[in-house]
C-alpha cells in the first residue's frame, strides 16, 4: 500500500476517532452523575443529525446561502435542541428511574432509542431511505504527494477538538464543572453543600447530549449521508469506547474512542481478505476486549456490600 | 398426598372454549372495525370476568389440574386450525406464533430464569437459518435433523459468547450481546456465499415422505399446505413447553433463580453459576435457533433484513410483555405481538415503534407484566397436608 | 484431641491499601458459639467474608476440621459443611419460603440435567422428602410460619426473614454456623425470640458450632461461649464476655475513651 492511501486510512480514522470520543464522553458524564447508562444516547445522535439536515433545507427555503452562515446555524440548532431533548430525556424518563432495578434503565432506554430511532423513520419525510447531506464546508485540498489532505476534513476535525477541549475546560475550570465533579464523586455530599443536583444532572445530561448532535453533524458533513440507523452504531461504539476507556472518566472516554476507530482502520488495511469486514472485525474487538477485562481497561471501581 | 378435593376441570374447558370461539371471530375479522370491535368485546368480557370472579375457577382449573388443562389447550388449538384448514393466512399466522413462542421459551430460559441477558437473539435466529439453508440446498440431510442441526449450530455460535457473557454483568453484558447482533447482521450483508443482502431460498420441507409444501387432501377435505408447518411447529413448541416447564420445577429451576436474584448468595450455597448460565444460554439459543430454522422453511425465503438488532428487541418485547419468566405470558404476548399488526394495517408498519412504547409502558407502570409470573408450583395439584 | 472445627491463623486482608483484616487468629471448638465483636468497618463481615471464598485472603491460613479450606471457592466452603447468612438480609424475595430454603440445600439435592429433567418420579420423591424436612425446620422457629412454605419471602416480615435465612443456611445440616448480625434491625423482644430460636437449634442438632457477629452485647453475653474482639481489623481481646468487658481496649475501641 503507498504511503497516499495509508495517510488517507489515517485522517479517516482520525475523524471517525472524534466523533466517537465526542459520543463516549456523553456516556461518560451521564455514568458519572447519576450512576446509569441511557441507551438512547446513540439515537438522541440520529435525531441531532437530522435537526441539523432540516435546518438547513429551512435556510435553504429561507434564500440564505452563505454556507458559514449555514453551518453555524445548523451546529447551533443541532446541538441546542439535543440539549434540551437530552435534559427532557433526564428529567422525564432518567430521574425517575432512580434506584430502579439496573435491568429496568438499561431497557426502557433501549427501548427509549427504538422510539426515537422509528420515530425518524417513520415520521422524518422519507426517512427511512438515507439522506444526502449537504457539503457545507469548503472542500479546498492541498496535495501532499497521493494523499488530498481537505480542508472541510480539517476543520471538522479542528471542530471536534474544540468541543473536547471546551468541555474538559467546563469540567476543571467552572463552577459548574467543580458542581458535577462534585455529583459524581459524592451524590449525597454535593447535596448537603446546597449544589442543586436535579440541576447539575439536567445540565449535565445537556452537555452530554449536545455533544453527540455535533457529532451527528460531524458526521454528516463528513460522509455527506445520513440515515436513521446511524445512532445506533455509534452509539454502540461510543458506548464501547466509553466502557474500554473506563466509565466515568473523560480522558478514558476519548481514548477509547481513537482506540476504536484504530481498531476500524487496522481492520480496513491490514485485513487481508476484505476492508467489507472492518466492522465485523471492530465489534469483534469489542467483544474480545470486554471478555479480557469485563469492567473496561481502566477498571472502574465498584465494591458491592456483602 | 392428593388430600385437597380437586379443582374441576370445567370452567378451564369454557374458558378454552371462549378463547378459541374469540381466536375464530378475531381471524374472520375482514375489516378493520370488525377487528377492532371484536378485540374491545373479548377486553370488556375479560374485565367482566375479573370483576364477577368467573376468572378465579378457570385459573385454578389451569393451575391445579395441569397435564389436563394441556390437553385441552392443545385441542383448542386443533379445533382452531381444523377451521381454517384450507386458508394459508390463518395457518401463516399460527405458525409464525407458535415460532414465536418458542424462541420466546428460549429466550425464558436464558433471561427470565438465569438472568443472561441476550440483545442478540436475531443473530442466534438467524444462524438457525442459515444453518437450515445451506444444509437443506447442499445435503440430503434429513430435515428434522435439519432443524436440530440449526439449533446445535446456533447454540455452537453461542458458544463464542459465552466467555464474554459470564465475565461481564448487567450493561457490559448487554453490549456484548449487541455488538455480536451488529456484528451478525453486517456479516450476512457482506458474505457473498450466503447471498449477501438478497439473503437465501429454502427448498420445501420434507418429512416421512410428505412434501410440505403441497396442500393435500384427507377424507375428502383439502387441507392448506401450511397446515404440515403449523402441525410441526406445534410439535416443536409442545416440545419446548415441556422442557421449559420442568426446567422451571426442578432444583436447577430453583438454581437459576437463584442465579438471576443474587449471585453473591447463591455462589455461598455452593450452585456454579458458570455451569448454569452456559447450560441456560445453550438450551435457550437451541430452542431458539431450531424453532426459526423451521419457520425458514415454512417462508422459503431468508435475508439479513429478517435479522436485526429490531428482531432481537421483538423478542425482547414478547418476554416483557408477557411476564418474565411465565410461558403462558409469552404464548398470550407472542399471539398479540404478532397477529395485531397483521390484522390492523394500519400499526403494521409502526409495530417496532409501538412495541418499545409498550415495552417502556409496561416496565413503568406494570413491571411483572400481562400475565405475571407465579410462585413455582413443583407438583401441579399438589398439596402437601 | 480432635481438630477444631475452625482454625485462622494469622487470616489478613487488605483492599488497595487498607488492611481491613490484620493477621487475625481464632480457635472455634465443636458444639461452641463465639462471638465475634467489634465497632464497624473493625473487619467482622470481611472475616466472614474471607472465610466462605466471597474474597480472596491475602495471607493466612483457615483450617476447617483439620482440612485447610484458605482460599477455596464459595461453592467448595458450602460443600465443606460451612454456611451462613448475610448482614443485609439476601434472601430471593419474590421467590417462595420453600424454594429460598431449597436454595440453601443445594448440596443435597440432585442436581444432574437428566435427573431434574426425566426422573420426574424420583423427583417427586425428593421434592416431597425435602418439603417435610424443610417444614419441620421452619417449625423449630415459628409454627405457624411452617403452614406458610409457599408464600412469597418478599410480604414477610423482617423477623421471619431472619428466620428463613437462618433456615437456609441450617438446611444442609452444615458444621459451622456463620451468623452476621442476625439482630440488625430487630426489635429487642424479636431479637430475645430469635436468640431462643438458635439456642434451641443448637440444643438440637448435634455438633453445631456457630460463630456470630453481633452489636448488642446482650445478645452475646447471653449466648456466647467465648468472644473474639476486634478493632480496625485487628483482634485486641479474647475470652469470655465478662473478661473482654473488662479489658480497656476494648472499652476504649467501643467508647472511644482516651
Amino acid at each position: 500500500m503507498d504511503a497516499g492511501l495509508l495517510a488517507q486510512f489515517v485522517a479517516n480514522g482520525l475523524m471517525l476517532g472524534m466523533m466517537y470520543a465526542l459520543v463516549a464522553v456523553g456516556f461518560t458524564l451521564f455514568f458519572g452523575v447519576l450512576d446509569v447508562i441511557k441507551f438512547s444516547h446513540g439515537d438522541v445522535l440520529t435525531v441531532g443529525a437530522f435537526t441539523g439536515y432540516s435546518t438547513y433545507l429551512g435556510l435553504k427555503l429561507l434564500g440564505v446561502a452563505n454556507p458559514w452562515l449555514q453551518v453555524a446555524a445548523v451546529v447551533i440548532v443541532a446541538c441546542a435542541a439535543m440539549a434540551l431533548l437530552g435534559a427532557l430525556i433526564a428529567k422525564y424518563i432518567v430521574m425517575p428511574l432512580k434506584g430502579a432495578p439496573a435491568l429496568n434503565v438499561l431497557l426502557i432506554t433501549l427501548m427509549l432509542g427504538t422510539v426515537l430511532r422509528e420515530s425518524v423513520r417513520l415520521f422524518y419525510p422519507d426517512g427511512a431511505n438515507p439522506k444526502r447531506f449537504p457539503r457545507l464546508l469548503p472542500t479546498d485540498a492541498v496535495a501532499l504527494g497521493s494523499f488530498n489532505l481537505r480542508l472541510d476534513s480539517v476543520l471538522l476535525f479542528l471542530g471536534g477538538l474544540a468541543v473536547i477541549v471546551a468541555i474538559h475546560v467546563l469540567i476543571n475550570r467552572t463552577k459548574l464543572g467543580l458542581a458535577i465533579r462534585a455529583v459524581a464523586q459524592d451524590e449525597e455530599t454535593a447535596k448537603t453543600m446546597g449544589i442543586n443536583f436535579t440541576l447539575v444532572v439536567l445540565v449535565t445530561f445537556a452537555i452530554g447530549s449536545a455533544a453527540a448532535a455535533f457529532a451527528g453533524v460531524m458526521n454528516g458533513l463528513y460522509y455527506n449521508e445520513i440515515n436513521f440507523g446511524m445512532g445506533l452504531w455509534l452509539g454502540v461504539i461510543g458506548f464501547s469506547a466509553a466502557i474500554v476507556g473506563g466509565l466515568g472518566n473523560i480522558y478514558g472516554a476519548i481514548l477509547g474512542g481513537f482506540l476504536f476507530a484504530a481498531l476500524q482502520t487496522v481492520g480496513a488495511v491490514a485485513l487481508p481478505f476484505a476492508s467489507a469486514y472492518k466492522d465485523v472485525f471492530a465489534f469483534a474487538a469489542v467483544i474480545a476486549i470486554m471478555a479480557w477485562r469485563p469492567t473496561g481497561l481502566i477498571a472502574e471501581r465498584t465494591s458491592e456490600r456483602v | 398426598m392428593n388430600a385437597a378435593p380437586r379443582a374441576p376441570l370445567w370452567p378451564g374447558i369454557v374458558a378454552a372454549a371462549l378463547v378459541t370461539a374469540f381466536a375464530v371471530a378475531f381471524m374472520w375479522a375482514e375489516n378493520e372495525w370488525e377487528v377492532v370491535g371484536v378485540l374491545a368485546a373479548a377486553l370488556v368480557a375479560v374485565l367482566v370476568a375479573r370483576r364477577t370472579g368467573w376468572l378465579a375457577p378457570a385459573a385454578r382449573a389451569f393451575e391445579m389440574r395441569e397435564p389436563a388443562m394441556n390437553c385441552v389447550t392443545i385441542a383448542a388449538l386443533l379445533v382452531f386450525v381444523a377451521f381454517f384448514h384450507d386458508d394459508h393466512f390463518p395457518l401463516l399466522m399460527v405458525g409464525t406464533v407458535l415460532v414465536y413462542f418458542t424462541v420466546c421459551l428460549g429466550l425464558t430460559i436464558q433471561f427470565g430464569y438465569a438472568g443472561v441477558l441476550n440483545f442478540a437473539a436475531a443473530a442466534f435466529l438467524g444462524t438457525g437459518c442459515y444453518t437450515a439453508a445451506v444444509l437443506s440446498a447442499h445435503t440430503s440431510l434429513p430435515h428434522l435433523l435439519v432443524l436440530a442441526a440449526g439449533g446445535a449450530v446456533a447454540a455452537l455460535v453461542g458458544s463464542i459468547l459465552i466467555l464474554p457473557v459470564l465475565r461481564t454483568r448487567g450493561h457490559y453484558a448487554a453490549v456484548v450481546t449487541i455488538a455480536f447482533g451488529l456484528l451478525f447482521r453486517t456479516f450476512l450483508e457482506v458474505n457473498d456465499t450466503l447471498g449477501g443482502p438478497q439473503g437465501l431460498k429454502l427448498p420445501s420441507m420434507n418429512l416421512l415422505g410428505m412434501t410440505f409444501n403441497d396442500n393435500f387432501i384427507v377424507a375428502g377435505i383439502e387441507f392448506s399446505f401450511y397446515m404440515h408447518y403449523v402441525l410441526a411447529a406445534l410439535a416443536l413448541a409442545v416440545l419446548a413447553f415441556a422442557v421449559t416447564r420442568r426446567l422451571e420445577r426442578s432444583w436447577i429451576g430453583v438454581s437459576l433463580d437463584a442465579i438471576r436474584l443474587d449471585e453473591t448468595a447463591a455462589a455461598c450455597f455452593g450452585i456454579h453459576l458458570a455451569r448454569w448460565k452456559i447450560v441456560a444460554f445453550t438450551l435457550g439459543n437451541f430452542m431458539a435457533g431450531a424453532a426459526r430454522a423451521l419457520y425458514a422453511l415454512m417462508l422459503g425465503f431468508i435475508a439479513p433484513t429478517n435479522f436485526t438488532f429490531g428482531d432481537s428487541l421483538v423478542m425482547v418485547s414478547i418476554i416483557l410483555l408477557g411476564g418474565i419468566g411465565n410461558p403462558w405470558g409469552a404464548a398470550l404476548a407472542a399471539a398479540l405481538v404478532v397477529v395485531l399488526p397483521e390484522k390492523l394495517q394500519l400499526i403494521q408498519e409502526y409495530r417496532f415503534l409501538l412495541y418499545a412504547a409498550m415495552v417502556i409502558l409496561v416496565l413503568l407502570y406494570r413491571p411483572e407484566g400481562l400475565l405475571p409470573r407465579p410462585l413455582r408450583n413443583y407438583l401441579p395439584g399438589w398439596r402437601p397436608r | 484431641m480432635s481438630a477444631p472445627v475452625l482454625a485462622l491463623s494469622g487470616l489478613t486482608r487488605h483492599f488497595g491499601g487498607l488492611v481491613a483484616l490484620d493477621a487475625l487468629d481464632m480457635r472455634v471448638e465443636r458444639g461452641q458459639i463465639v462471638g465475634l465483636i467489634g465497632p464497624n468497618g473493625s473487619g467482622k463481615t470481611t472475616s466472614f467474608n474471607v472465610l466462605t471464598g466471597i474474597y480472596a485472603a491475602s495471607a493466612g491460613r483457615a483450617e476447617f476440621l483439620g482440612r485447610d479450606i484458605t482460599n477455596l471457592r464459595a461453592q467448595a466452603v458450602y460443600e465443606a459443611g460451612i454456611a451462613r447468612t448475610f448482614q443485609r438480609s439476601r434472601l430471593c424475595l419474590p421467590l417462595s419460603i420453600f424454594d429460598n430454603i431449597m436454595v440453601g440445600n443445594h448440596k443435597r439435592l440432585a442436581r444432574g440435567l437428566w435427573f431434574n429433567l426425566f426422573r420426574r418420579a424420583a423427583l417427586r420423591a425428593q421434592i416431597e422428602g425435602a418439603f417435610e424436612e424443610a417444614r419441620e425446620l421452619v417449625r423449630v422457629f415459628d409454627a405457624p410460619l411452617a403452614d406458610r412454605m409457599f408464600d412469597a419471602v418478599g410480604a414477610l416480615p423482617m423477623i421471619d426473614r431472619r428466620r428463613i435465612e437462618i433456615c437456609r443456611a441450617l438446611i444442609s445440616r452444615p458444621q459451622l454456623l456463620l451468623l452476621d448480625e442476625p439482630s440488625a434491625g430487630m426489635t429487642e423482644e424479636e431479637t430475645r425470640e430469635l436468640m431462643d430460636d438458635i439456642l434451641e437449634i443448637r440444643g438440637r442438632i448435634e455438633g453445631l458450632s456457630i460463630v456470630i457477629i453481633e452489636h448488642e452485647m446482650g445478645v452475646i453475653e447471653r449466648i456466647t461461649e467465648r468472644c473474639v474482639v476486634l478493632n480496625f481489623g485487628r483482634k485486641i481481646a479474647e475470652g469470655t464476655y465478662r473478661q473482654v468487658a473488662a479489658e480497656r481496649q476494648v472499652q476504649e475501641a467501643y467508647l472511644g475513651v482516651e
